[in-house]
């Protein structure tokens, strides 16, 4: 077993490259995919077999299993209750925080089990980013709320070092230019769409693998959400995402493959174009062409 | 009498009810009406009974002037010659014995003989005005109603009407207290102004010397009276920081607890608990102040005291009384614990106001529960929880029973918490307890104390309110 999750964290040099045999094993582990619409995808980062989800009495997943390419967008498309958001929260363990959630099945990130007893969901969650549906910038600086992540895990030995951190995720972010002359003013000042870049850029900070998105332009207008959009696709070269969305036509521009979920189960699963021009599923068409949902 | 009156204005209030219903059913001839059968019968029954109680209030509130107008009016010139308290005292004896009691003093001569003649005229002097006053209230309901039976019709606005005056009479509940605070500043103002008459404000805010007896004779010494509250302010403020040293922490850290950290179950039985001990009585706190917290605390003082003195005993085989059951520390510490539920509460509120998307940005940051409560939950709950301390202080600066239990009377300068001494509530409660003289300054002093109190309150309350306040509306 790769013991990863479980090691101290990677240091980053001043341009948030990481650096050191941590980093270098990251990059090194992970099974290739044999199938050939894949060619321009990374090999599989994370693959989800029979995961089931229960909070409570009630059972949101009923045995979903998905491969989640690295470097690429996988979206989460699906009609709303239909637990595409319950299973992105399974791959950062954050069902562990909801009171009465269980989880079965087995995720693996790098050929490792994230469930596994050994594996420390804290650690876990700083390789997995994670942005929300409305952005929720803490209430401090623009500066503190990147600087989060970095200081809580110890990733600057200085305060240049962390100045530097915080500049390259921001720009990284898309943000920077925007902020530059106001780093110390209030996070929660920003407009929504420049808090969801912010949320971003927090959550890039810690340079994580691996970046969910829960419909992260659900509550900002067009313009905004374009901006976003432009953002992930510059993201994807560097990082692992997978984006849960309500808007089919966002799924079809930024995401290169596409799980369709229907009633806590994967109806089908595939690249977006094929997704899109030619379902093989009937209920695949029905929902993207609006007849439901 | 009355009770017969009351099941007379029920009953017609009743069939005033019916009546207006059936009233505005066969008047609407096939028209739809504007209101409902019953808004119409409501409609009936506030015409009928508003006049009545109307005219039954006015009756209570002049009865007894008038009675009192036509008893002295007719009274015979030796009860006129009686001073003013006499002739009361006889009036009420004349009114005991027309009723077929008692007098309770004993009358000399001629009074004595006068009694029955005016105990009757007042017997029926009063009886007169009591049917007075039912009959003209009945006659206004009949009045009433009549003018409702000419009213009702299919285009009244009955429902309308109703509505009217629910508000009226829900404003007027809403009003009662507002006016009753407004009469408490009134009196609290004018009898401090009579204290400040005689004793200068700069003395009484700035002065040191705390010691309110006041000769009554002329050739009683040493009683000149001393009116600086200083002491008092400072004995107060003393025990309100050792209550808030007790209650901050031990409430805030109790609220982290419940608002993160506890299950379902078991912040379903720890909350209910924490809020009992919000209502037990504060006498019951003082007791356990003066009676277990003070003995106990006395006995570990004079044990380590003794000790550093060299030896457990005086004289007299005693312990050595270096420290006595009513100290600052007995009563800050028994308020603090009175406190730790309210601050709890409010703080755990607050907390829970605090979004759920920002404790889930900080746990997929991979924060862990205590650094997401140290970094972001507290920094955004902080000035509701400041506005839920400021409310707490300005209930320790107002608590009264404990600190009369457990402080003392001790008007005394000192920060030390093993003192005596007393506070600002102490000492109204020791000025106005017992019989009093209302125009010595010793009395009035506690207006001064109590305007004092209730401005220091008020503003520390209206500071805490906006807090709160701005920090609610900052996540909707």
């Amino acid at each position: 077993m790769n013991t990863k999750l479980i090691r101290t964290p990677i240091a980053y040099g001043p341009e948030g490259q990481p650096t050191g045999a941590g980093a270098e094993h990251s990059r090194s582990v992970a099974p290739t995919v044999g199938d050939s619409a894949r060619a321009g995808l990374g090999p599989i980062k994370i693959s989800a077999k029979n995961i089931k989800v229960f909070y409570g009495e009630k059972q949101a997943l009923h045995g979903v299993s998905l491969d989640i390419p690295d470097k690429a967008v996988t979206a989460l498309i699906g009609p709303s209750g239909c637990g595409k958001s319950t299973f992105l929260r399974t791959l950062n363990r954050m069902n562990d925080t909801v009171p009465g959630a269980r989880v079965e099945g087995r995720i693996e990130m790098d050929g490792e089990d994230i469930n596994d007893k050994k594996v420390d969901p804290v650690l876990l969650r700083a390789q997995v980013g994670m942005v929300f549906q409305k952005p929720n910038p803490f209430p401090k600086s623009i500066f503190e709320n990147v600087a989060y992540g970095p200081k809580i895990h110890g990733l600057a030995s200085s305060k240049s070092e962390l100045e530097d951190i915080v500049q390259s995720a921001l720009k990284r972010a898309g943000l920077w230019d925007e902020v530059a002359d106001r780093l110390h003013a209030p996070g929660t000042g920003l407009s929504g769409g420049q808090q969801q870049r912010l949320v971003i850029a927090r959550a890039i900070a810690v340079e994580p693998e691996v970046i969910l998105m829960d419909e992260p332009c659900s509550a900002l207008d067009p313009i905004a959400t374009a901006k976003i959009e432009e953002l992930i696709d510059e993201l994807r070269e560097r990082y692992c995402i997978v984006i849960v969305t309500h808007s089919m036509a966002q799924a079809a521009r930024v995401s290169q493959r596409t799980a369709f979920f229907h009633m806590g189960n994967i109806v089908e699963t595939g690249d977006t174009e094929d997704i899109f021009t030619n379902p093989r599923e009937r209920r695949t068409l029905d929902y993207i062409t609006g007849r439901f949902g | 009498m009355t009770w017969i009156f009351l099941i007379f204005m029920a009953v017609f209030a009743v069939l005033s009810y019916l009546g207006g219903r059936r009233l505005a059913v066969r008047r609407s001839h096939g028209v739809k009406p504007h209101s409902r059968p019953g808004q119409h019968g409501l409609y009936a029954v506030i015409g009928v009974l508003a006049p009545a109680m109307a005219i039954l209030i006015l009756a209570s509130v002049f009865s007894a002037p008038i009675e009192r107008h036509l008893m002295a009016a007719g009274s015979p010139e030796v009860v006129e010659q009686l001073e003013p308290f006499r002739r009361q005292a006889f009036m009420a004896d004349a009114r005991r014995v027309g009723d077929g009691g008692q007098a309770l003093q004993i009358w000399a001569a001629p009074y004595a003989e006068l009694l029955p003649t005016e105990g009757r005229r007042a017997h029926n002097i009063h009886a007169l005005l009591q049917w007075g006053g039912l009959t003209a209230s009945v006659i206004a309901a009949i009045l009433g109603g009549l003018f409702v039976f000419l009213r009702i019709r299919p285009d009244l606005r009955a429902r309308n009407a109703v509505e009217a005056w629910v508000v009226g009479i829900l404003f007027a509940c809403a009003t009662v207290a507002v006016l009753t605070t407004v009469g408490i500043i009134f009196s609290l103002v004018y009898d401090s102004l009579r204290f400040f008459g005689m004793v200068s404000p700069l003395e009484f805010l700035f002065g040191t010397q705390w010691s309110p007896q006041i000769a009554i004779r002329a050739d009683q010494v040493g009683s000149s009276g001393a009116f600086g509250a200083v002491p008092l302010f400072a004995g107060t403020f003393l025990i309100m920081l050792i209550a808030m040293a007790v209650a901050a922490p031990v409430g805030l850290f109790s609220a982290i607890y419940l608002s993160e950290y506890a299950s379902k179950t078991t912040r379903a039985v720890v909350k209910p608990l924490l809020e009992v001990l919000a209502g037990v009585p504060t006498v019951v706190y003082g007791f356990f102040a003066a009676l277990t917290v003070g003995p106990a605390l006395r006995v570990f003082f004079n044990t380590i005291g003794s000790w550093l003195v060299g030896g457990p005993l005086d004289g007299l085989g005693q312990y050595l009384m270096l420290v006595q059951n009513q100290m600052a520390l007995v009563a800050g510490c028994v308020m603090g614990i009175m406190l730790i539920p309210f601050v709890s509460s409010l703080s755990d509120d607050i907390m829970n106001a605090v979004p759920q998307s920002l404790r889930d940005g900080s746990y997929a940051m991979g924060a862990t529960k205590s650094e997401t409560v140290k970094k972001v939950l507290l920094p955004a709950a902080l000035p509701g929880i400041a506005g839920a301390l400021l409310l707490a202080v300005s209930r320790a600066i107002g608590e009264t029973m404990i600190v009369t239990m457990a402080a003392g009377l001790a008007a005394k300068l000192t920060l030390n918490p093993l003192e005596t001494v007393t506070t600002v509530t102490v000492q109204i409660v020791t000025l106005l307890t017992g019989d009093q003289e209302f125009n010595s300054p010793k009395t009035l002093a506690a207006f001064g104390l109590g305007l004092t109190l209730f401005v220091v309150t008020l503003i520390l309350n209206i500071v805490a309110m906006r807090i709160v306040a701005t920090y609610r509306e900052q996540y909707d």
